[in-house]
């Protein structure tokens, strides 16, 4: 059974739709990346999946069953946007975490502490975006979780630290523990997750294992003899997303069973044809129709 | 730990596909020996920064492939007997494509048959000169 399964997630804002239609299955020990631009509804999922928004429809079920607060305690949250107290010191937020959660384990946010070189004496206003970050990711990685869910949990980190925090969730993941995170740069979740989704306005464009989706698509380049070759039906074969020509050269993003499309190809003339291996920023790319809103936004980038 | 594993995980090639590849041609080329120890899947997991379950479905194929043998508690070995084998096959077969797709790509910019043989000959003779000609 799914750790959490999103099914038919809408939330609207004011009648405007800030997720439409989510499905999304979250496997036990995974590790689950969720992409997308600004806006495109990464965070809104995330409240919703942890009881701060009401969904407008649909529903969210861990292991079968809706969220309860046994469950929300072996939660681990960590908002895009800080939630510390200016005021208080690095020490005293711990000290809160200590008190609010029963399975808070000091051993191991002292181990985090040390790692990020953080000094439980200072006070939050006097540290840096990049600081206060590791301080929440302390805070959520001490209360030994069975889920962490992370909002851009490596946003305003130096390469270093960022490698940290990634290590954290491979750590996390080695223990069992199910990650959700997100982030905008594709690199990172192509590291760590092994599912991802990518979001676009609000909509999923894309999903599945990382693997898989690097195993399925590729571009199949054929080489015809001149430039006055015909490729009949394979434009509108459903497997292939987008067609590009130029010259006697044609380049296909093919979405799976490259071998057979490159078939095709030579059966309609290609004298040389190859596959090409693409990675996630580049299926994300083809993925997208170029006259759809993605499309627009792709080019005006 | 040997550091002789990298991995690109922007590269279009699974990263699991990447490993196995990787532990084959160091087999291969001798660089693990028959019985030598792997690193455990969360040491590798955190020491390239990758997913541990992609490094575990790695190991899973290199069992299946007989390359390495897992015995639960101990950890993962390179296999006595066989590894060698079929590691050298895999590079084998992985040399055999970079050529394919190199004569394609000859052949695609309008290079002939002869042409390609007298390329052939040239490296040949660079890499195994007259006097190793075993």
């Amino acid at each position: 059974m799914s750790t959490i399964s999103i099914r038919d997630l809408t939330k609207t804002y004011n009648a405007t739709p800030a997720v439409q239609d989510l499905s999304l299955d979250v496997e036990p020990g995974s590790v689950f990346g969720l992409l997308g631009p600004n806006g495109a509804g990464k965070t809104t999922t995330f409240k919703c999946m942890l009881g701060l928004a009401q969904p407008s429809n649909g529903t969210i079920l861990y292991e079968g069953e809706p969220l309860t607060p046994a469950r929300f305690e072996t939660l681990s949250y960590v908002p895009e946007k800080s939630v510390l107290y200016d005021w208080m010191t690095v020490g005293q937020h711990l000290e809160m975490q200590r008190r609010a959660f029963a399975r808070f384990d000091g051993k191991r946010a002292a181990e985090l502490m040390n790692l990020f070189s953080l000094d439980p004496k200072k006070r939050v206003r006097n540290l840096s975006k990049g600081m206060r970050t590791m301080v929440a990711l302390v805070m959520a990685f001490s209360t030994q979780p069975e889920i962490l869910v992370l909002d851009e949990p490596t946003s305003g980190l130096d390469p270093i630290n960022q490698r940290a925090v990634l290590n954290l969730l491979v750590d996390a993941a080695a223990r069992g523990v199910t990650v959700v995170f997100s982030s905008h740069q594709i690199g990172q979740v192509e590291r760590a997750a092994d599912t991802i989704a990518i979001l676009q306005r609000g909509r999923l464009l894309l999903s599945g294992a990382v693997d898989d989706l690097k195993a399925g698509w590729k571009i199949v380049e054929g080489i015809f003899p001149d430039d006055r070759f015909a490729i009949n039906g394979i434009a509108s074969d459903p497997r292939v997303h987008r067609v590009d020509r130029a010259g006697r050269i044609v380049r296909l993003s093919v979405e799976r069973e490259a071998g057979a499309v490159g078939a095709a190809l030579q059966a309609v003339g290609a004298e040389s044809v190859r596959e090409v291996d693409l990675n996630l920023e580049d299926i994300f790319l083809n993925a997208v129709d170029p006259k759809s809103e993605a499309g627009a936004y792709l080019e005006a980038r | 730990m040997p550091a002789i594993f990298t991995v690109d995980p922007r590269s279009g090639v699974p990263i699991y596909l990447q490993l196995i590849e990787q532990v084959k041609r160091s087999v291969a080329i001798g660089a693990l020996a028959d019985g030598e120890q792997l690193p455990t899947v969360k040491a590798l997991a955190l020491d390239l920064t990758i997913n541990p379950n992609t490094v575990a479905r790695a190991y899973r194929e290199l069992e299946r492939d007989q390359v390495i043998e897992t015995s639960p508690g101990r950890g993962s070995f390179i296999r006595a007997n066989g590894a060698g084998a079929s590691s050298k096959q895999a590079v084998s077969a992985m040399a055999a494509t970079s050529l394919d797709n190199a004569i394609r790509e000859a052949k695609a910019v309008g290079l002939t048959r002869t042409d390609l043989n007298a390329l052939f000959e040239d490296a040949l003779a660079r890499w195994f000169p007259k006097k190793e000609n075993a």
